[in-house]
């Protein structure tokens, strides 16, 4: 699985002119999700989203993240794209998965992740060779704020 | 006499020992003496270097040295102020211990979890208070170049703030903000419309447990985000605690469910 890039290999990681866009891989366990959170929240921030959503979307990343992190296989990378365009930030995890893994919809945590984020995207088995499973959240820039 | 203390002061233990009679003068003066106060500060004074010593141990953990030396003086003044020379223990016995304790104390009374810069955590509470302000102006939260403006601060900084204010897990600088007794009649109301919608989630059975489980401003919180879908600017208002407050209160929440749900 090392050096496999599933985010670009669906070219999702080529970013037109005026876009900010970061890429991270950590290892998929819990604990490594920190900076994922981190950079997602500071991206947010300095792209002037207001303070309630960047508190959000640091919150949809932990929990996105999270779920992923306890379906991954041991010692999987976990990938993660944030992109900034003028009226939204998309982000999009995704984790190597072999087997049919399933994220229920009907849980305390998508609700979670359903409230915080304005757009929430299950990323099948289907998109990606190897097979991958991801999660795609975007936050929109509120109405009103420059 | 090898101690730190005396290799401090090149007389040792005598550098201090022409000060041992005055504290027998000292505890012999009425309370209202005159010359009491003459005494005292010569007392303190003279064990200025003891102080200075202790709090220089403390450097380099975050927190200016200037602070620690008057925390450590102070605590010296209390050493002074309570010592008993006819208990047949010596001064220093005495004030190293409450001096270093006093010290410590200062470290716990900070509250951050990590060790955040001074600047940073005075910086906490200006955010803060001008979130509150900015919001009720704006009605919704600021942004960070609305803050930055807003305090003539480079939006760099403000950016590094609002970081350092996740690492903060304590208590005392929030209380500070807060408006007591500010919860309002609505607030039931909003809690009541939220226990209808978390009749709609699956494993509400394993969930449920654990809400109950939550401090009732914590559990509030919870149902009022996600479950009456309150942005946290709006339940800041409705609880009486800062957005920042609310931030952090609902990111440790869903974290220990998180873990709790897991494990069941």
């Amino acid at each position: 699985m090392t050096g496999y890039n599933f985010l670009r290999s669906v070219n999702e990681a080529t970013a037109p002119a005026g876009q900010a866009e970061v890429y991270i891989e950590v290892g998929a366990l819990p604990a490594q999700v920190a900076p994922l959170r981190v950079v997602t929240a500071d991206l947010a921030a300095r792209a002037d989203f207001d303070l309630d959503a960047v508190a959000d979307l640091r919150m949809a990343v932990d929990e996105a993240c999270s779920t992923l992190a306890t379906l991954a296989v041991p010692d999987a990378r976990m990938q993660c794209l944030v992109r900034v365009d003028t009226e939204r930030i998309t982000v999009t995890v995704r984790i190597p998965s072999p087997r049919i893994a399933v994220i229920s919809q009907d849980t305390f945590g998508w609700r979670v992740l359903a409230t915080l984020a304005d757009k929430v995207e299950i990323l099948g088995n289907d998109v990606a060779d190897p097979p991958s499973l991801g999660i795609r959240l975007v936050k929109e820039r509120q109405v009103g704020v420059a | 006499m090898t101690s730190a203390l005396s290799a401090e002061q090149p007389t040792g233990d005598s550098g201090y020992q022409h000060l041992v009679p005055l504290f027998a003068e000292f505890a012999d003066l009425a309370a209202d003496d005159p010359r009491r106060t003459v005494l005292r500060d010569k007392l303190v004074e003279g064990h200025l270097p003891v102080a200075r010593h202790i709090a220089r141990r403390f450097a380099h953990r975050g927190e200016p040295l200037d602070d620690l030396e008057q925390v450590a003086t102070l605590g010296l003044i209390n050493a002074v102020d309570r010592f008993e020379p006819d208990r047949g223990v010596d001064f220093l016995s005495y004030a190293v211990p409450t001096i270093t304790g006093e010290v410590r104390r200062h470290f716990r009374d900070q509250g951050w979890a990590m060790r955040v810069p001074r600047r940073l955590k005075d910086l906490h509470v200006t955010l803060s208070a001008a979130m509150t302000e900015l919001s009720q102006l704006l009605g919704r939260a600021p942004t960070a170049t609305e803050l930055a403006t807003h305090l003539s601060l480079p939006r760099d900084e403000v950016v590094e703030g609002l970081e350092a204010a996740n690492a903060y897990r304590g208590k005392s600088l929030d209380s500070l903000l807060v408006d007591e007794d500010s919860n309002s009649g609505t607030l039931g109301d909003a809690i009541g419309s939220a226990d209808g919608e978390l009749e709609r989630v699956e494993y509400r059975e394993s969930l449920q447990p654990l809400l109950a489980a939550l401090p009732e401003r914590e559990r509030t919180i919870l149902m009022l985000r996600f479950f009456a879908n309150m942005t946290q600017t709006q339940i800041a208002e409705q609880v009486g605690i800062s957005q920042m407050h609310v931030s952090r209160l609902l990111a440790q929440t869903l974290a220990s469910l998180r873990d709790r749900l897991a494990d069941g």
